[in-house]
Formats: structure tokens, sequence, C-alpha cells
């Protein structure tokens, strides 16, 4: 059972918490019906550093995840505002 | 005892003939380049082989033969979808399990148990009898049974009413079977290497060579190949080797994990589904009770364990059977699946010309093996998708277009 | 010295038993004498019994290998329990114990025939065969699979009391011999909270049983001192006869003692889990009377039990001599040591062993055990220079072989945490590597086997952080590992896995056809996949296939252990089966109203008051009830949720497809809600209790799904509200019929209640029966009702006296069953049943004035749909009074092709006749269209399109 440290509960077990998925960029609400497609089903599926959503399902807490999905390596949780977040998330990754 | 048996005893000193092929240096072009040695690849190389003369055709496995999710699957072969196209699609897969034993010299240990998908709510009966309807409308054989008629089928089921989730009824699927599945990869590699097609093991793809917008090759660990034709098949690293060729998918990449018990004595004869309890399981020919659930909660790359699985599954193991509550689990372990939205596959062409694409099995892709092989066969000989295949194009999702296999799929085996 | 009768021998051997204690057990139906602490397996070899089981495929028999739960040889069935070993099961008073595997007798089994035709089933034999002619297979898998298998299952079997508890620890060490407590007292004295886990009855490893100098007595006082210092710590818990059976992410360990679960997670793990002695690879190595020299140990120190009269040792290394000083000692006749070194090699035990003139041939080995049935002697060859058997130069009588040529550290848990294990040429051993950060090798599962090595190992282990010290290496004699102990036979039967029946020639014939790589290997010889996992086959298999493939033992690679170590029951892993069922508060008044009760979601909800055997009339009469005068029905399942804050119109716009920002306050409006692809997810009424307040119901399956989505939006869009779930915080009831006004009347004085002053969709706040509630006007069943929300503590109180007050009206509790008569009659649909996973609004006649909206989720899919054009509709259909009834999910049939479904459908008295909702193709939904449905027994219906709502379709009743 892997730790997860929430930034609003500290570490707890990770069966306590739901993946929510990919932080993604939000189209502009005028875009096309394929960018909006391309939003809604298309995933970055990084084998390596991805950023997520996450929710601590007892308290509802909402925050962001960095992880590595080929070691389940957490490396980082941040709040929703947290100025780090405007970093990129290393070689490959997205904002 | 089989006359082939007894020839093979009396004559024990000659050498035993080789299955597997002896691996060769990789070649600098092919016909058709398939990347992906598990089971869909080496059906999809004996096919173009077999059928469509094509020969000139290796397969690349990054690590060992079929040793990815056709290693790790549970083996359960069936056809009872909801939607039309996924009926179809499923039996004609069922009817080629039927006489691949033949087809390829080599016994896959096809086993038809019969399959039953308990309903444990009245939403349970409903779609139960949804699939029942739509797979006898389409000749497939399926029907919503009585907790009676689950008794005689499977006397060992707790049917009592007064369970936590009582069983209302199950939709019955005789032709339900399990396979020896590492012998489905075995037999199409052997019968296709004895066909010509190479088989490259230790090999991993590292890039996608393009011209323009048209694939042309490969660079592997093992040197560099080019080809007319490019397919991938490589369940558990789908958007890894796309983002290669230079587009993206709509798959999230999740553990489903799997494990077994000890080996007993025969005493379950069919596959018992329990889509509310999220269970399967099915008694193997060794004689060990192979059991499954729902994936992993969130996505990963790594075929980790997790003792919560176990946890989860047993519990709800011993809600179907509680006399099993000594039995002990052997092993357990995980294969890595390519979940899509709609819980159907994406087969087809992609953004790149003359690349092709099999993805997102999710964690059904076993039971598509002879079908899959067949139909991208045929699909990559003609350069377009079969008329069969055509519904799982990935371009659907552009649409917001989704197949409906999403309603029945919360457990999907 | 003399010696009791049989097969025991004097204290101080036998550690565990209790003389003073007898029991009597049966085995094979007779009757049997042990002592308490006796295992099955030590009374069964006091009672002279060598025999336990029959092997896997050729029924061969099969006894203690290495006396440590190991390999599948000594699985026994236990009271009706299978596949238990019998080393590991202590005996009761009255236990009954039986061979597996077996047809006829354990010591005389039917298909003991199989291994005589042996050479007829060469290695996968049944990929190559009994597929011919097409269905052949059909008839041989029944033959085969009847044969496989060990233990039976008893189908009536007791489902017993199973828990789990939690652990917390800096330090968990798992095994608590001379490196596991060492490393304990060394972590204890850092201050750190240590748990040592250890699977043996008592702590001290190898120390309770093995010779570790000549004189035999250092192992003993070794154990005395650290077991007295590690009793002076606090800091330390001990859990003995505990398993731990898998190492998880994060140093999340299940440790299994008896019927509970521990769940274990630690800072550090250390893992002193020992090494296990491999077996040496000859013809009939399988024999019973073949076992491991610290099998042997354990039998005499553990159990007082002599494990035979006369005995040969193979060894390679100065641990055989011990062995060898230890049978001595136990009055067993050591006739020979064969050891297989060339040369003089050894240390003190053999100084020892030849002082007692005890006879050593080095530089040979045994190329057979004879006997049928148990050992009878051995063959003896000179090993020739590149090591194989030569000519066999002597036989030799003995009823006891004890093997001591070498260990495998025991590193499974090392695997399941991720490390690798890489073999080590110059030590014939694996070594773990790539291990997480916080966990730690130490003694001799660090290839540490020297007593004083393995302690100072521990120590380091314990003292942390992990490789702060380098040690050397252990290059004492005591633990030498031989590196092929594999001395293949003309004649085979040379096992190298037990649990599977598989011999030299198998490994090498699976090679011979192509399968070369390990893993393939392993599946298709089947190697190290029973019990035992490959505990005692993996090396000898690797070293094995090097030889073959012309490769080092290093370029072979490993397979992957998986947990669990040695197999954790089902009843223990799932415990007490923790499920919960929600109740609402008026639960108990169901119940005594008779009310069948049905699953919903996580909660029971009643279906209708009666007897089962009642129920279409039951369902009728609240039906008839709620039409002609009232009805009252326990809603308290639903979702409910608080949306407060100064953006909140914007944040339900934005959420639902439905309009919500210019919504009035005391007003309630429909919500219907989609994900992002277009897909309905949810439905519920949105009330404006206050501007910047709203309460709005969810499906009570949904709830869960629709608040985590609103916490994930409000996340991304950072809006000004808050949201609370309050579901469990009130209880809800829906008063509904033409009474419903005079009833909520007589209890409700501060709202006015006259139908203009509180229209159809107000809310309002007020008094019901002096308790302070939300009542809103709705009318899902379509009459004038009101839906009735208290805190959750009164909801007792307002069902009893609603049903009080409303008696004289005709007031009943009807439940879900007739709730979705009344609901159809009037057209509404339940997400759920009548959507499914692709249902878009536009397909069930809504959201079509959506587009309107700036944004919304869903909205971009749904414009999509919209401009595609909609493949099926929703439709009302009335059947012909008299025609068979269709059932919900009945296929529509157009032109012999599936054109859509029945999703809802039902006898309804106020419409007259059989009324339902269907999936159609666009084409067939205009009214008055007919379309077939195909009903159970393939018979076609003819089915109407109507208008909605059937019942009272200008909607009065709702507004009266």
């Amino acid at each position: 059972m892997k730790i997860l440290n929430c930034p609003l509960n500290g570490p707890r077990n990770i069966s306590e918490f739901a993946c929510l998925g990919e932080v993604k960029t939000v189209p502009p609400p005028d875009a096309g019906t394929a960018d909006w497609a391309n939003f809604v089903f298309t995933e970055r599926n990084a084998a390596g550093l991805v950023r997520e959503w996450w929710i601590h399902i007892a308290t509802n807490y909402v925050f962001i995840v960095d992880r590595d999905t080929l070691t389940e390596e957490t490396i980082r949780t941040y709040r929703v505002n947290d100025p780090l977040l405007s970093q990129s998330l290393g070689p490959g990754g997205t904002k | 005892m089989p006359f082939k048996l007894l020839r093979q005893g009396f004559r024990r000193t000659k050498a035993l003939d080789r299955i597997l092929p002896v691996q060769q240096p990789l070649a600098r072009n092919y016909d058709v380049i398939i990347i992906g040695g598990g089971g869909h690849g080496l059906a999809t190389a004996y096919y173009l082989a077999k059928y469509h003369g094509i020969r000139r055709v290796a397969v690349l496995e990054r690590g060992y033969l079929a040793g990815g999710n056709t290693a790790r699957n549970t083996a359960i072969v069936r056809s009872n979808y909801l939607t039309p196209e996924g009926v179809a699609f499923y039996a004609e897969s069922i009817s080629l399990f039927k006489t691949l034993s033949i087809e390829l010299d080599f016994n896959i240990m096809y086993s038809e148990r019969g399959h039953l998908t308990l309903a444990h709510t009245d939403a349970a009966i409903r779609t139960s009898r949804w699939r029942a309807e739509v797979n006898k409308h389409l000749g497939v054989d399926s029907e919503l049974i009585s907790p009676d008629e689950i008794r005689r089928l499977c006397p060992q089921l707790n049917l009592s009413s007064k369970a936590r989730y009582p069983i209302l009824g199950a939709l019955y699927h005789p032709p339900g079977a399990v396979v020896r599945h590492d012998a489905v990869a075995w037999g199409y590699a052997a019968a296709a290497a004895r066909l010509g097609v190479e088989i490259h093991v230790d090999t991993a793809v590292t890039g996608i060579i393009k011209d323009g917008n048209r694939a042309i090759g490969v660079k592997t660990s093992r040197g560099t190949a080019h080809a007319e034709r490019i397919l991938q098949a490589v369940a558990g690293s789908s958007s890894h080797v796309a983002e290669m060729a230079g587009f993206r998918l709509p798959i999230r990449t999740i553990p489903l994990q799997a494990c077994v018990s000890q080996p007993l004595k025969p005493f379950l004869d069919p596959i018992i589904v329990s889509g509310s309890l999220h269970v399967y399981v099915s008694q193997s020919s060794r004689g060990e009770l192979v059991m499954g659930g729902s994936t992993d909660p969130y996505p990963l790359y790594a075929s980790r364990s997790t003792l919560e699985f176990k946890e989860g599954l047993m519990a709800h193991m011993l809600e179907l059977f509680p006399f099993l509550a000594e039995i002990k689990v052997m092993r357990q372990w995980a294969g890595i699946a390519d979940m899509t939205p709609d819980f159907s596959p994406i087969m087809g062409v992609t953004p790149v010309d003359n690349y092709f694409i099999d993805a997102g099995w999710g964690t059904w892709g076993f039971k598509a093996t002879p079908v899959c092989g067949k139909r991208l066969a045929e699909m990559i000989a003609n350069g377009r998708p079969p008329k069969l295949i055509e519904p799982f194009a990935l371009n659907r999702f552009q649409r917001f277009v989704q197949i409906g296999e999403r309603g029945a799929a919360s457990v999907g085996h | 010295m003399t010696h009791p009768p049989g097969h025991r021998l004097p204290p101080p051997m036998g550690t565990l038993i209790e003389r003073q204690a007898p029991l009597m057990f049966s085995f094979e139906g007779i009757r049997y004498a042990a002592y308490t602490g006796d295992t099955v397996a030590s009374a069964l070899t006091a009672n002279g019994i060598s025999v336990l089981s029959r092997s896997f495929k050729y029924h061969r028999p099969r006894g203690i290998v290495s006396l440590a739960a190991s390999e599948a040889n000594t699985l026994v069935e236990v009271n009706g329990v299978p596949n238990v070993f019998a080393e590991r099961h202590i005996l009761s008073e009255g236990d009954c114990i039986r061979g597996q595997n077996y047809l006829g007798s354990l010591s005389f089994d039917w298909n003991a025939w199989i291994g005589a035709f042996g050479r007829f089933l060469p290695i996968g034999f049944y990929y190559c065969s009994f597929f011919r002619p097409q269905g052949a297979w059909r008839f041989w898998e029944p033959v085969i699979r009847r044969m496989a298998g060990l233990g039976r299952v008893n189908v009536a079997a007791h489902h017993g009391y199973y828990d789990k508890a939690y652990l917390f620890a800096d330090d968990a060490i798992i095994g608590g011999g001379a490196a596991g407590l060492s490393a304990a007292i060394a972590a204890a004295e850092k201050g750190r909270r240590v748990v040592i886990v250890d699977e043996n009855p008592v702590l001290g490893g190898a120390l309770n049983y093995g010779r570790v100098d000549a004189d035999g007595m250092r192992a003993g006082d070794e154990r005395n001192r650290l077991l007295a210092r590690i009793k002076t710590f606090s800091n330390i818990t001990i859990l003995a006869g505990a398993r731990c059976e898998g190492c998880f992410a994060d140093n999340w360990l299940s440790i299994v003692q008896r019927q509970r679960l521990y769940k274990l997670r630690a800072g550090r793990v250390i893992l002193a889990t020992g090494a296990l002695e491999q077996p040496a690879v000859f013809r009939n190595n399988d024999l019973p009377g073949v076992m491991f020299g610290s099998a042997a140990q354990r039998l005499i120190r553990l159990y007082g039990v002599r494990p035979g009269k006369r005995a040969v040792v193979l060894t390679a290394n100065d641990f055989g001599y011990g062995v060898a000083l230890d049978l001595a000692d136990a009055n067993v006749d050591v006739v020979a040591i064969i050891d297989l070194r060339h040369g003089s090699p050894g240390g003190v035990m053999k100084s020892a062993a030849a002082a007692r003139k005890i006879r050593i041939d080095t530089g040979a080995a045994i190329s057979e055990a004879l006997g049928r049935g148990t050992v009878r002697g051995v063959r003896v060859v000179r090993i020739e220079p590149d090591g194989s058997a030569g000519a066999a130069f002597e036989t030799i009588n003995c009823d006891l072989v004890c093997v001591s040529v070498g260990f495998a550290p025991n590193l499974a848990l090392a695997g399941h945490a991720g490390g690798r294990l890489v073999y080590d040429a110059q030590t014939a051993m694996h070594l773990p590597t790539n291990l997480p950060a916080e966990m730690a090798v130490a003694g001799s599962a660090n290839q540490h086997f020297d007593l004083d090595m393995a302690i100072a190992d521990g120590s380091r282990a314990g003292r942390g952080p992990q490789g702060a010290e380098q040690f050397a290496g252990d290059h004492s004699a005591y633990g030498v590992t031989h590196p092929r102990p594999l001395f293949p036979h003309s004649k085979g039967k040379e096992f190298v896995d037990f649990d599977e029946d598989l011999t030299v020639k198998d490994i090498l014939d699976t090679i011979a056809s192509g399968f070369e790589d390990i893993e393939l290997l392993k599946r298709y010889s089947t190697a190290g996949m029973g019990p035992s996992q490959g505990r005692h086959s993996s090396v000898n298999t690797i070293r094995l296939t090097a030889r073959a493939r012309g490769k080092s033992e290093t370029d072979i690679g490993t397979t992957t252990p998986r947990p669990p170590y040695s197999g954790e029951s089902f009843g223990v892993l799932a415990g007490r089966s923790f499920d919960p069922v929600r109740r609402t508060p008026m639960h108990h008044r169901h119940l005594d109203a008779g009310a069948q009760m049905m699953v919903a979601g996580s909660w029971l909800r009643p279906a209708y008051y009666g007897k089962t055997q009642e129920a279409d009339n039951a369902i009728v009469k609240e039906v008839t009830s709620v039409r002609s005068g009232a009805g009252l029905v326990d809603v308290s399942t639903l979702g409910k949720l608080e949306i407060r804050g100064p953006d909140s119109p914007e944040f339900l716009n934005r959420l639902y497809v439905t309009g919500h920002l210019k919504q009035p306050v005391d007003r309630a409006r429909y919500g219907l809600m989609t994900d992002q692809t277009g897909t309905i997810v949810d439905d519920g009424v949105i009330c404006r209790l206050a501007h910047r307040h709203f309460f709005v119901t969810a499906t009570t399956s949904g709830v869960d799904a629709v608040i985590r989505s609103m916490y994930l939006c409000n996340a991304q869009w950072q809006l000004d509200v808050d949201i609370t779930n309050v579901t469990a915080a009130y209880a809800a009831v829906n008063v509904a019929g033409p009474q419903s006004r005079k009833i909520l009347a007589e209890v409700c004085n501060d709202i006015d209640l006259d139908k203009d002053a509180f229209p159809y969709m107000g809310v309002r706040v007020g008094h019901v029966a002096n308790v302070l509630a939300r009542v809103m006007r709705v009318g899902f069943v379509g009459e004038l009702g009101y839906e009735i929300h208290v805190p959750a503590g009164c909801g007792e109180f307002i069902w009893d006296r609603l049903l009080d007050v409303g008696r004289k009206w005709g007031l009943i509790p009807f439940g879900i069953e007739a709730q979705r008569i009344l609901r159809l009659e009037k057209g509404h649909v339940i997400v759920g049943q009548d959507t499914d996973g692709l249902t878009n609004p536009l397909e069930i006649g809504m959201g079509s004035t959506a587009a309107a909206k700036p944004f919304f989720v869903g909205g971009a899919a749904l414009n999509a749909h919209a401009q595609r054009g909609l493949g099926r509709k929703l439709v009302g259909f009335k059947v012909e009074d008299g025609s068979l009834m269709p059932k919900e999910c009945h296929l529509v049939i157009e032109g012999g092709e599936i054109s859509g479904h029945v999703t809802s459908c039902a006898r309804s008295a106020a419409v007259g006749g059989i009324i339902g909702l269907a999936y159609v193709r666009p084409h067939q939904s205009e009214i008055g269209e007919n379309f077939t449905i195909r009903v159970d027994g393939g018979r076609l219906v003819s089915a109407r399109v109507v208008t909605l709502p059937f019942y009272d379709p200008t909607n009065e009743r709702q507004k009266l």
C-alpha cells in the first residue's frame, strides 16, 4: 500500500484517495468539436512522470500530484494554487 | 493414449522437434513489421503468411516471447457482449478458437465450461436480459437463468437469499471457455515461423522512422529495419509506442491483478463472474482456481502486486463460496491494461500513413486473439480495415462517438 | 546412552514437545500416539512413517525434504482442510489426517502406473497431442483434468472466524534467528520501535536446531544470550508463529498469525529470513528418507525424533559435517559422509567428524538412491574432473540420506518489494540488488553463514542506515554452496522440481524445444509453479539451463518471486468481510410494517410492504392509495448537497445541462447532469433556498460520483462556492396523493400551503410536526405531493407523525416498486434504468435548449451529438391489452434487425393496459407509430408510440 502525502491531511494510505485524471490544458470555450474531443478523450498517459488531479475521499480535498508511473514513486504533491505548479514537470512533461 | 505420444516415447533417443524458432539477425527490409510479440502480433503474422502470402514479416518483442498480457491473463473466452458489433466480432473469435489446435498443430486446450455472469441487483438482471436478447438475436447462445437453474449448473455457489448480495439470476453463456493462454501464442509463433516469419525477442523498438507522414521503418535495440507497413500491437505500452510514431491515444494504462490458489481436485466446472462483487473465477486444468477482479484504482506501468487487491477479492470469493475459507492463495501477479473510454478496442489506421494500430484492449484482449490476427492481417494486406473492425477506428472519438459496451463492462471478463 | 522406545530421543532433545502430555491422532484411518507440540510430520516420523503424500504427476511416494513447510511433498489433509503442510500443523487430540493425491491408498496408489509410462509423457506432451481429430480434446481433457490438483475441497466446510489488525514499527525484522535477534537488539538500543516476525513458534531460528561448533553447545548458548537481551527491551514486540507473506509498496507487510492478518507499516524492513537448503539432483532423489541435513536436525532437536538408523550424509560444506555429528549424537549410525568437493577442504566440524572415525569420501557423489517406497541405500560414484558423475564404485545400505550441499538465501520478500536477485558465481548463490531504500538484508539471507558473521551482519543492519559498513563476505567453510550439485542419470528420475515431478530430461527437453528463456522455460515445463513456488527447484533449474545453453547462471537470470511467500488462506485475506449496509433512519419502521427490503447501492430500501407471495397485490394497493388518497415513501437515500457562496448559481449552471443562473429563490428546478462526453450521469432537484444558497438532491447511487466531480470542477474553476455532502444528515419523505395537502396541514402551521402561495416546484422552510424542515412541492409520482427533509434524528418521528395524522385520509407507506410504476405512468425517467452508459440528453428529449448556455460540462459533446443527429430516441409506448407483457431490456425489432430496446414496462391500472419506455430509431418515434417488441419465447408484440406522460397529460393533478 503506497502512502500519498496529502497537502491538507499529511501522509495517508493511498486507498483513501482517488485519482481524477491528468491535468490538461482546457480549450477555450469557443474551441471546435475536434479540440474538445481531443481534450476529453486523449491522454498523454506517460510511462514516467505524470501530473494528475487527486482527491482525498474522506475530506473531499482536491490537489495535484506529480508521480512516476514506472516506479510508482510520488515526486511531489501540491495545493491547487501552489505557485510551484507553474514549473514544468521535467523531461517530456507538460504543464 | 494418442499415437503421437507412443511414437515419441519409443524414439526418445532422437532430438525433439524444436517448437520455437532460433532467432535470426534482424534484416534491413521487411514487407511488414509488427511491433509486439504477444498473441495479437503473432497471430497477425501467422495469418499474413498463411492466407495473404506475405512472409517477409518481422515480429519485434521487447522482452521474452508473449511475456506481456498474453502470459498474464486469465484465459477466459466468450462472446456474450452487449453491442451487435462486439458480439459479431467475438463470435468469430470463438469459432476460430474452436479449430485453432488443428490449424496450428498445437494443443491450445480449448475447454468449453459455460460462463455464468451472476446478477445481484435488478439492474444487473436487466443488463443480463439485454445481453441475452442481443446474443440470441445474433445467434450466440446466451440466456438469463434463475437461481434454481444456477444451482443445477454450479451447486457449490452460495445461493442463500440472506447473503449480503443475494444472487437473483445469471446470464448463462454455454460456449464460455478457458484456453491455455501461453499455448495460443506459442502455437501462432511456431506456425508463423514455419511459414518464414521472423520472431525477434529481446528487441526493443526505440523509434519509428518516418518519411514525412509515412512510417517507413523502426529503430530497435538490435539495429534498424524498414518495412512497407507497420503494425503496433503492444498492450501495456500503446501510448508510449504511439508517441514514438507521433500521435496520442485515448488510453489510460492501469494494472489488472490476478491470483491462483494451490492446486485442488476439480470441483468447479463453469466460469463464474460477478459484476457487482468484482470477481471472476475458473478452475484450470491443473486444478488451480484462477481469480481476478476489477482493475487497479489508478494508472501505472508497474506490474507490482498489492495486498488490498487480494483482500477485496477474497472477501467476495467467500461471499460466493464460503467453504473455501481455508484454501490458500499461491501466487498473485499483474498485467498492464490499456483502458479506453468506451471499454472497446482501437483497431485500424492511424494519423500516420502505413502505420496501423491494435490497442486499447483493456482487460479482454486475449479472447480476441484469433479474430484480431485474422482481420488485422486482412487490413494490412489490403491497406484498409475490413468491415468487421470498422466500428473500432481510432477517429471515432474525434466525433464523440463511443461504442456501447460501456454499460456492461464493469467487470469485463 | 539409553533411548525411549521407537524413534524418540531423550531430553534435552525435543524442545518443542511436552512428553507429559501425550495425545492420539489418526493418519489414513489408523490411530497413532504423539506428544503435545508435535507436528503431523514429526509425529509420523516418530511412528516410523515416511510416506506423507503422492506426487503431482507420477504419483510417486513422497516424504519430508526440508521440514520447513517448503515443498508440496508434505501437503496433507487435516480435518477436511486440504493442502496443509504436515510440518506446520501442530497436532491436537483426535486430529484426522489423510494423505493426498492417490487412488486407493497412500501405500498403494492405483495411479502410480503413470510413473512407469513417464517416457510416453514427455514434457509438454499435452501441447503436442490429444487434439486430433477435431473435438478430441473434449474427450481427453476430463481424463487429464481428473488427475490434476492435489487436495480435495470440502464443499461443506465451515467458514470460521478471521480478523485483521494493524501494526506500526520503525523497524520490522523478518526472521528471529541469530541475525534477526542481533538486528533487533541493535535497533532497540537506538530507541526504535521494533517488531520481530518469525514463522516458528519460538524465536532463535537455526540456533534452536543447528550445530555451529564441534561439541554442539554453542548454538543453544548464543540463543539464550540473545533472547535474554531481547527481553530487556520494552520497545521490542515479538510476533512468533507469524509468517510474513508479502512485502508491498512503502514497506507494507502482510503477516499471518493463525486466523489473523496483520498489516504492518514499517519505517525500515530488515530481512533476516535465513537461507534454504537446496537439493542435490540424482536418480530417485525424491525417495522418502532423502532429506536435507537441516530437516534431520530439526527432527532431532525440536521434536526428539531419531530420523533414521543408518545414515549417509551427502555434503559440500562444514554444515553437513555438523549434521553428521548431530546424527551420531542421536545414535544414528553414520555410515559415510560423501563430500562433493575434491581434496580436503573443511573446518572444525570436519575435523571433529574425522576424529570420531566417521568414514569420509571426498570427490564423490550419490548417483542414485535405491529402494521402493523409502530409501534402502545409495550408489556412490567418483566425480569426474568435468563435474559429472563417474562410474559407481560402491553401494551403501542406509535408511536415511541427509543432503547438505548448499543454500539459497531466502529472498522472496526482497523480490516482492522490487529487489532483483542476481546470481553470484563466486558463492553460487543469489544476491539481492536494487532493494528499496528502506530495506536491508542480514545474516544467511545475506550469505553470512558463520555465526559470528551472521550476528555482526545483523547488528550492522539493525544499527542502520543501510550500507554504512561493508562486510567482506563469509569465507568460512560452514555455509559453502556447491555450484552444480547435478548428476544426471541415464535412466532418469533425477528430480529438479518435486512439486511438478520435473526431471533433468524435462528441463533439457524444454530448452531443446526452443523455450530457452527462463520465463518461457518456467511456463512450458511448469518448473517452479507448484506450491513451493520454486524454493527448491529454481536455482538448480537455472544451473541446468546455464549448462545446457553454455551461458553463465547470471546471464540466465531468474523469474520474479511473487507474493504470497507461502500461501495465505482466503479467509485470512477476507477477514470479517466488512461490507456495511446503510439503513435510513426509518429502517425499523419499515421492518415493523412488514416491508421487503431491497439493495439499492449501499442502502437497503423497502421494495413493498407485505408478504412476498402477495407482492403483486401489495404493490397495486400502494399505487392505488397514492392515486386515490395518499402515500408516504422514504426517500432518505437521495443524495443531498448544500451549495453555498456568491458563485453558486454560476457553479450549478456550469455543472448541469439545465439552467440555474436565473433560478428564483424559493423555487426548485429539475437538474440534469452529463459528463464531458455528454452522457447522462445523474439527475435531481435543485432548490434555491436563498440568493447564495442551494440545496441539491442527487440519485442514491450517483451522489458519490456527483460530489467528486463537483469538487474536481471547483478545484479547476476556483469559483467562490462551498460544497457540503449532507446526505446522511437529513431524513426525507415524500407524501404524495390528492390528500397530501390536508395531511401536511395537520402538522404544519408556519407554511402557507395554499396552492398559489406554495405552488408546484416551490420550496419552503418551516416546521413539520415542530421539526424544522425543508419542504419542496415536487411531483415525481405525478400527484400533488411534498418532499420533506428533516434532520436525520427526527426521521422516525416525522414518519410516525405523518402516518398518524394521515390515517384518516388513507395514508399508507409505499415502496420502490410502487414508485417505479407511478413515475412510469408519469413518464419520468430513472437515470441508470432508462438511460445507459452512453445516453445523451437529446435522446431522452432534453437538453435541446442547452445550446444557448455559454458553457457547461458536456456542452461541446452535446453540440457534437446534435450535429450528428440522433441514432435513437426514448419514447413512451402502449401495448394492446391481452398481449404478452414485454420485460425490461426486451429488444425492439425492425426488419429483422435490432432497432432498440425496452427500458421500463409495467401494467398500469390508472392508464389502463401495459405501458413502457423504449429506445427506438428516430423514424419510429413519431406519436402513433407502431413498432415490434420481441418478448420471451421469441414472440413478437406490437407496441404503439404514445404521448408522454401516460397519466394526467396536462399535469393537472400535481398542480392541484
